[in-house]
């Protein structure tokens, strides 16, 4: 099952209530249990110097009687006033079952807690003892206050403290369900506006001006998704139309010419001849599509296999040896320039390939006589190959899209024969990708330079 | 099949001379491939090679045949129904070592990997030219032959692949390095069609498409110098396939 925020507010909303509530009712409960039991030592205190006022000054049997008479009426009237004494005289002795009260009691201690038989709570004591006065000996007076009044004082405000916390939390949860609701009420719209978003629709975006701040980043980021999918769409939808365009006169020729042919008795030579004529275009078709296959597998994300360590500037050499008989008929010369001892992990086969790519970009893009150059770069962690031909300079908003396939920067400049089929750069870029490297074109004193990068990490001695 | 040079004037431009024999290699061979059309070109193609070929459509047929006749080399298909290549593959290297040449329309690394993997001896990937498969054969063909020969003649054509000089008969022809290579590459497979991407690939080591036209360029170059003087004509352009460098006996007057 998926989280859901609000319930997730809702549950935090009341953990939080219940533990504020909890420490708070734990303090409250200590505080009022504190001051009970103080108010109790003061009201043991009060009725014990009552009666202490009382015996002190009284050293007759006649005087000890008007005390137990008070202690019998303090009895009475409270009903929670409990009095015993204990003295060497028999005489002077009060209260019920005397000796075992005594026993219970903690010696050498005023304050104490006593608990009889047939009382659900226990007793506050306090025992002190009375100096001896004339014809009395000394006594040992105990005054006890029974607990119940504290203990139920205590057991209502923990009763009225649960139950208020219950319903502060059942409050809460119901409160906290309304404003998580309404807190995410910007994101509820928001989704609503995104699912209005079709494939139809792809230029459309999400409106951050009406969203709160937190959203804004989430909106940023997901019409930032929308634009590079936008434009990975243009390009497929483009890209199919190139793929289409490029194949339908292959096709086209295919066809036309073998109707043609077959529409009338031929001899031998021209059947002959037309066969010659389609196996020139199959190849073509071949070749293109072993290409798009070739940058498919590329896309896929394969990674180059079986790279060597081995000197650019010796590869770049090999790969102008092979364009030198183009390079004789044109008259033109490529010259290597910049790190020639520079190495780089590369397969040589895809280096060569996207090195003749690049070299008969330039061949085909300057003049007979024209010098080329091939300029390598060694940087911290790869190496760059450089071709700048010189040559009209491309405008600026072409120059990223070079490498796309089947792009062309004018049209009309390549209807001409050519060679390639628009994937030469695409190629150069896909193997460049293959090395971890990426492409980059620039056009700057007259002079044109497209070139690639391979990644190398440093490597020790 | 009609024979047009014999009944024509032969035209400027090389034709295909089908009086001309191939370097036949009679090899027994055997073809898995579902593909009708693909199966009934392959089998013309290589009998008229000189082989002998077998065609099975499916794997299990594939895999029986396989196992039961002895062939030089096996075309097997990667995708079959029945059972997939891979599988006859296995099948058949659990018993003998028939040397294997798979066809894969899927070019991923995986599958070549597999393949060889399984035992493969060479794969070749859909969309290929027959010639790309004949030439496999006949690498297969050479395979563990002897040390190829240092002297090549073809005509009064004379290679001296040591001192690397090259004679029309007594003429010492001026080539440079690479056109050497070239014409040395051509004249070890006389009668044998290469393509361009193979000369590219056995003569500057450049394995793919290129898509220039260096090598048209370079045989025009090497054909200037060794072949236009000189007659008979050695190094044909077969339009849309390649080169081929041999003798034809009906240019041999001059």
């Amino acid at each position: 099952m998926k989280r859901s925020i609000t319930l997730r507010m809702v549950a935090m909303f009341a953990v939080t209530t219940l533990m504020v509530f909890g420490v708070i009712g734990a303090a409250l409960y200590g505080v009022l249990s504190r001051e009970l039991a103080r108010h109790q030592r003061e009201e043991l205190q009060t009725a014990y110097q009552d009666m202490e006022y009382m015996i002190k000054r009284g050293g007759t049997p006649e005087r000890w009687e008007h005390a137990q008479a008070k202690m019998d009426t303090l009895m009475q009237s409270s009903g929670s006033l409990f009095f015993w004494a204990n003295s060497s005289d028999p005489r002077y002795r009060y209260g019920e079952n005397l000796a075992e009260i005594e026993s219970r009691l903690v010696p050498d201690s005023p304050m104490g807690v006593l608990v009889l038989p047939g009382r659900a709570y226990p007793l506050f004591t306090l025992t002190r003892t009375i100096a001896a006065y004339q014809d009395r000996p000394a006594i040992q007076l105990t005054v006890a206050m029974d607990s119940m009044p504290y203990v139920h004082t205590l057991h209502a405000f923990l009763t009225a403290l649960l139950v208020l916390s219950l319903s502060a939390v059942l409050l809460v949860v119901v409160l906290g369900y309304c404003i998580a609701r309404v807190g995410l009420r910007p994101l509820q719209k928001m989704s609503a506006e995104a699912q209005m978003l079709g494939a139809r629709t792809l230029s459309q975006r999400l409106q951050s001006e009406s969203l709160p701040e937190e959203l804004d980043d989430l909106a940023v980021a997901f019409n930032g998704a929308l634009s590079r999918l936008e434009t990975a769409y243009k390009q497929l939808e483009a890209f199919n139309a190139d793929v289409a365009h490029e194949l339908r006169t292959p096709l086209t020729n295919l066809i036309g010419e073998t109707q043609v042919v077959l529409s009338r008795r031929r001899t031998a030579e021209e059947f002959q001849e037309v066969l010659q004529s389609n196996l020139e275009e199959l190849e073509r078709l071949r070749s293109i599509v072993n290409d798009m296959l070739f940058l498919a597998r590329a896309d896929q994300g394969e990674a180059a296999t079986g790279r060597v360590r081995s000197s650019v500037a010796g590869e770049v050499s090999k790969t102008i040896e092979f364009l030198e008989p183009i390079l004789d008929e044109t008259q033109e010369s490529i010259r290597i320039d910049g790190d020639t001892v520079a190495e780089a992990l590369i397969e040589k086969s895809l280096f060569r390939r996207a090195m003749a790519n690049l070299l008969q970009n330039a061949i085909e893009h300057s003049r007979p006589g024209a010098q080329i150059r091939v300029v390598i770069e060694q940087r911290p962690s790869s190496v760059s190959i450089g071709v700048s031909n010189p040559g009209e300079p491309i405008e600026a908003s072409h120059l990223p899209r070079l490498f796309d396939r089947f792009y062309r920067v004018d049209v009309a400049r390549h209807n001409g024969p050519r060679q390639g089929h628009g994937l030469g750069l695409a190629i150069v870029k896909a193997v460049a990708a293959m090395h971890g490297g990426d492409v980059f074109a620039f056009c700057a004193e007259g002079m044109t330079t497209i070139g690639f990068s391979v990644s190398s990490p440093a490597e020790g001695p | 099949m009609p024979r047009a040079c014999r009944r024509h004037p032969a035209p400027l431009r090389d034709p295909l001379n089908y009086e001309r024999v191939f370097t036949v290699f009679p090899m027994k061979i055997l073809i898995v491939e579902d593909e009708p059309k693909t199966a009934d070109y392959l089998r013309k193609g290589l009998t008229e090679q000189g082989c002998a070929v077998d065609v099975a459509h499916d794997g299990i047929d594939g895999q029986h045949m396989a196992l039961q006749h002895d062939y030089d080399v096996i075309v097997l298909d990667a995708m079959l129904p029945g059972q997939d290549g891979f599988a006859v593959l296995r099948a058949l290297r659990a018993v003998r070592q028939t040397p294997v040449i798979m066809l894969t329309a899927r070019d991923r690394i995986e599958d070549r990997v597999k393949g060889l993997h399984e035992g493969a001896d060479d794969y070749l990937v859909k969309p290929f030219s027959f010639l790309e498969l004949l030439a496999r054969l006949q690498a297969l063909n050479r395979r563990g032959r002897a040390q190829e020969s240092l002297h090549v003649r073809i005509g009064d054509l004379h290679l001296d692949l040591i001192s690397r000089k090259a004679y029309r008969g007594q003429t010492r022809l001026d080539l440079t390095a690479k056109e050497f290579a070239l014409l040395a590459v051509l004249a070890r497979r006389q009668g044998e069609i290469l393509t361009k991407t193979a000369i590219a690939e056995m003569v500057w080591d450049m394995n793919f498409d290129s898509n220039t036209n260096v090598v048209e360029v370079a045989i025009k170059r090497l054909r200037a110098k060794m072949d236009a003087p000189f007659s008979p004509r050695l190094l044909h352009t077969i339009r849309g396939m390649g080169y081929v460098l041999e003798l034809r006996e009906d240019e041999g007057a001059p």
